[in-house]
């Protein structure tokens, strides 16, 4: 097993660090936080660089590379902050759109993200639970059509995405997997934004009022049969991407903090000199490093489809969720007062690493996972 | 990045697999006559040394002349899974093969070579590092065994402690002072001297959890004369001569510690599929988190192990590695807490009858000596934070 990145990965992920450097310094990022900007240009740039291309195959206009690729941009887009709908596109409505839908809605819906030309998002979970079993809002047949009620929690990007996946389950299909996916256009949908902690990422709450979806927009009909399998998959990908990004955003405040150690000089000496400071900097190493290893082992699982994935996936966000708590905690505290302000560049990433603990499950909500697979307590 | 290895490294690993088959000592054997300390040799460890040495089999990246068939770094990492992986050990002697021999091989003078270096190659000698004394543990530089320039050789006088497998090791790899008046780290050196050269006296130290065994020891020296031919390097040179070890090997120690914190995590979780069901579910979901948590360590730590070794097979440097000797002993400490607290009352139980072995709680007070011997934790943190981040002295 080989877990360190290849030539060619340390290429690009010094390519789009550089990159974000100059696209997205934290002035942009402020300006975004402060509804002073949308990052719209941002998004351009990425696209003119083909980064939604990334891991799309050539049949759709990508660039086949793999999703070992995709968690290295995902990586430094949560080092820089930075806003747009890249997670929710690439990471989401893209594995949605190829695990669940065919061939043909494939070629439909991904050429247009791969050229740049659409953005889209997941709407999952309900009540902040991501698992197809909380899966409530309706789907009811009508002719060859669907129509779709209910309620989604936590969508990124569903009031600016232009195509939705939602994902619903028919109610009359007792003994069978009842669960469907529809694409739906993003302005049908009612998206109510929340405030929350990073404004970059746009969290939405969503209504679905009778939502009429036509035969050629259904991914997964209800009562096909796999489709829960299938959006396990689509979790994976999405659950494993939100890790990196939450990942990028601890590893900039670990750094952040350990070049302060070293800086601040308090009773004559450079506070990093400080035994109790040292050793606490030493864990936030550790846990970043740690993190870090699980995180690649997941995303090279799904790369390269192993049986692992899903178990993998829960153990990057598992990790990725104790690693931000200890972090942020620690990365703020010893920055002191400096820490609490508005211009130190410091809080827009501790609010991205807090954001990421949210979506796609909690760690803790990740290990009841991993106890279930583990056959500590009942499925 | 890959999860496999290529064609050539797997027919590397069937290779040996093959061999271990056929030429491991048998589980007969090795219970029947265990080793019971980290110098122990007994018979079956002497032969199997013996035959992993001459069909190149024990340490497979040196060449044949010292047991090996000049491997690559990767095929000595599956070289060390198989053997793992059939809970074979490589060696009773741990400290002989993995530092002494190899420091021997870097620093020794032919005699030296054939005398002591060879014979632990062949099973036929077993080594003791003494270095810990009663004033100088974690700070080994200011230890104070004295060894004066007398004659054609060395007196020596004074103590160590903990000197694991003193009381079966033929020899012990002795670091001395032998410049008083140098600053603490240039008058050091290394002697190699027989244990059973007069003046010489072994005390063992009864262990924490198993008072009858006899690990660790007190070693006095009153008056030890030692051949200046013992002396390993150059005089006064001896601190350069404490990180030695198999040096191509270095960045696979972990390998042996993630596959004990695996199997250790599997018996963990086997015991907790019967004992959970029995708890109220509020005790149930936390013992489960408990567990899980570890998973997720074990995990953890076995990544963070491949990701540096790739770096160092690449040529590169792995910072990683420093990370690893405090978060693994770490991690083994926990498990054994876990398991304890698991059990419940049942956890102060010293034996488990079923295993036929120490419970929990008796191997926990054992683990720690992963987080104290060979630099403890915190003196690793303070490794990582200085030599690896940067950060300043205090
Ligand atoms: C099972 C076992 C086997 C061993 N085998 C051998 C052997 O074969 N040969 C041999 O020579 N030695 C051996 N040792 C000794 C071992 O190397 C020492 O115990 C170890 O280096 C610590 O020294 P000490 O016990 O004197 O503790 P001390 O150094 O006195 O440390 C006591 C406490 O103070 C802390 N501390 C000390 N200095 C610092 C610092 N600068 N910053 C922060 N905290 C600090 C330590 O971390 C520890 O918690 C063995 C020990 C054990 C437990």
């Amino acid at each position: 097993m080989d877990l360190e990145l290849s030539e060619e990965e340390l290429e690009l992920r010094d390519n789009v660090r550089g990159v974000l450097a100059a696209a997205c310094p934290p002035s942009l990022v402020r300006s975004v936080f402060e509804g002073k900007d949308t990052g719209d240009a941002l998004w351009e740039q990425m696209v003119g660089l083909y980064w939604p291309a990334l891991a799309l195959p050539e049949r759709v206009g990508g660039l086949g590379r793999t999703f070992v690729d995709v968690t290295i941009v995902v990586e430094e887009l949560g080092r820089a902050v930075a806003p747009g709908p890249y997670l929710a596109t690439v990471t989401q409505f893209t594995p949605a759109v190829s695990e669940l839908g065919s061939p043909e809605q494939a070629d439909r819906f991904l050429a247009p993200v791969a050229a740049g030309e659409t953005t889209g998002t997941l709407a999952v979970a309900e009540h902040g639970r991501w698992e197809p079993a909380a899966v409530a809002a309706v789907a009811r047949p009508e002719g060859s059509d669907w129509v779709l009620t209910g309620s989604k929690s936590t969508v990124l990007d569903a009031d600016t995405a232009d195509e939705v996946v939602v994902v619903a389950r028919a109610t009359d299909t007792a003994g069978i997997d009842g669960l469907g996916a529809f694409v739906v256009p993003g302005d049908e949908l009612e998206a109510f934004p929340r405030r929350v902690i990073d404004p970059t990422l746009r969290i939405c709450d969503v209504v679905l009022d009778d939502i009429e979806v036509p035969a050629d927009r259904v991914l997964a009909e209800p009562g096909a049969g796999g489709t829960t399998q299938a959006l396990r998959r689509v979790l994976d990908e999405a659950t494993v991407a939100v890790a990196a990004s939450t990942i990028g955003a601890c590893r900039r405040i670990f750094e952040m903090t350990l070049d302060y150690a070293k800086e601040r000089e308090q009773f004559g000496r450079p506070i990093g000199s400080f035994q109790a400071v040292k050793h606490r900097i030493a864990d936030l190493y550790s846990i970043v490093e740690r993190s870090t290893a699980l995180l690649y082992f997941a995303a090279l699982t799904i790369a390269e489809d192993d049986p692992r994935r899903r178990e993998a996936a829960s153990l990057a966000k598992a990790a990725a969720g104790d690693c931000q708590r200890l972090v942020a905690e620690d990365g703020l505290q010893l920055h002191g007062g400096i820490g609490m302000t508005w211009e130190y560049d410091l809080h827009l990433l501790l609010k991205r690493a807090k954001a990421g603990e949210a979506l796609f499950g909690t760690a803790a909500s990740h290990r009841a996972e991993l106890a279930r697979s583990l056959e500590l307590v009942a499925p | 990045m890959r999860l496999t290895f290529d064609d050539t490294v797997e027919s590397f690993r069937s290779t040996f697999r093959a061999w271990l088959g056929e030429n491991r000592p048998s589980e007969e054997e090795m219970t029947a006559d265990p080793a019971v300390s980290s110098a122990h040799l007994p018979g079956w460890a002497r032969r199997w040394t013996r035959r992993m040495f001459d069909d190149g089999w024990l340490v497979p990246g040196w060449p044949p002349e010292r047991g090996g068939r000049d491997a690559a770094p990767v095929e000595t990492l599956v070289y060390l899974e198989e053997l793992e992986r059939a809970r074979v050990p490589r060696t009773t002697n741990p400290q002989g093969l993995g530092i002494v021999a190899p420091s021997i091989f870097e620093f020794g003078t032919e005699e030296q070579v054939s005398r002591y270096a060879m014979p632990i190659l062949r099973g036929e000698k077993s080594a003791c590092l003494g270095m810990s004394e009663p004033g100088a543990g974690s700070d080994l530089a200011s230890l104070s065994t004295r060894a004066t320039a007398e004659g054609d050789g060395f007196v020596v006088n004074g103590q160590k402690v903990w000197t694991s497998g003193a009381s079966h090791a033929d020899f012990c790899f002795l670091f001395c002072r032998t410049d008083p008046d140098a600053p603490k780290h240039k008058g050091i050196s290394v002697l190699l001297v027989d244990m059973d050269t007069p003046g010489v006296t072994v005390r063992p130290l009864p262990h924490i959890t198993k008072p009858e065994q006899t690990d660790l020891n007190e070693v006095f020296f009153t008056d030890a004369v030692v051949p200046a031919a013992n002396l390993l390097g150059q005089l006064n040179n001896g601190w350069a001569l404490a990180g030695a070890s198999l040096a191509h090997e270095r960045g696979m120690v972990w390998l042996g510690t993630v596959m004990e914190l695996e199997s250790t995590f599997d018996r963990l979780a086997a015991e907790a599929r019967e004992i959970l069901p029995r708890l109220p579910a509020f005790e149930q979901a936390h013992a489960a988190d408990q567990i899980v948590r570890c998973y997720v360590d074990v995990q953890a730590a076995k990544c963070l192990g491949y990701r540096s070794f790739a770096k160092l097979a690449r040529g590169g440097s792995a910072p990683e590695q420093a990370l690893m000797k405090a978060f693994c002993s770490e991690s083994h400490r926990r498990l054994h807490l876990v398991g304890s607290e698991l059990h419940g009352d049942g956890g102060l139980d010293v034996w488990d009858a079923r295993r036929g072995e120490q419970a929990w709680i008796e191997q926990y007070f054992n683990s720690f000596g992963g987080t104290i011997s060979a630099g403890t934790s915190e003196i690793q943190r303070n490794i990582i934070a200085e030599r690896v981040l940067g950060l300043p002295r205090g």
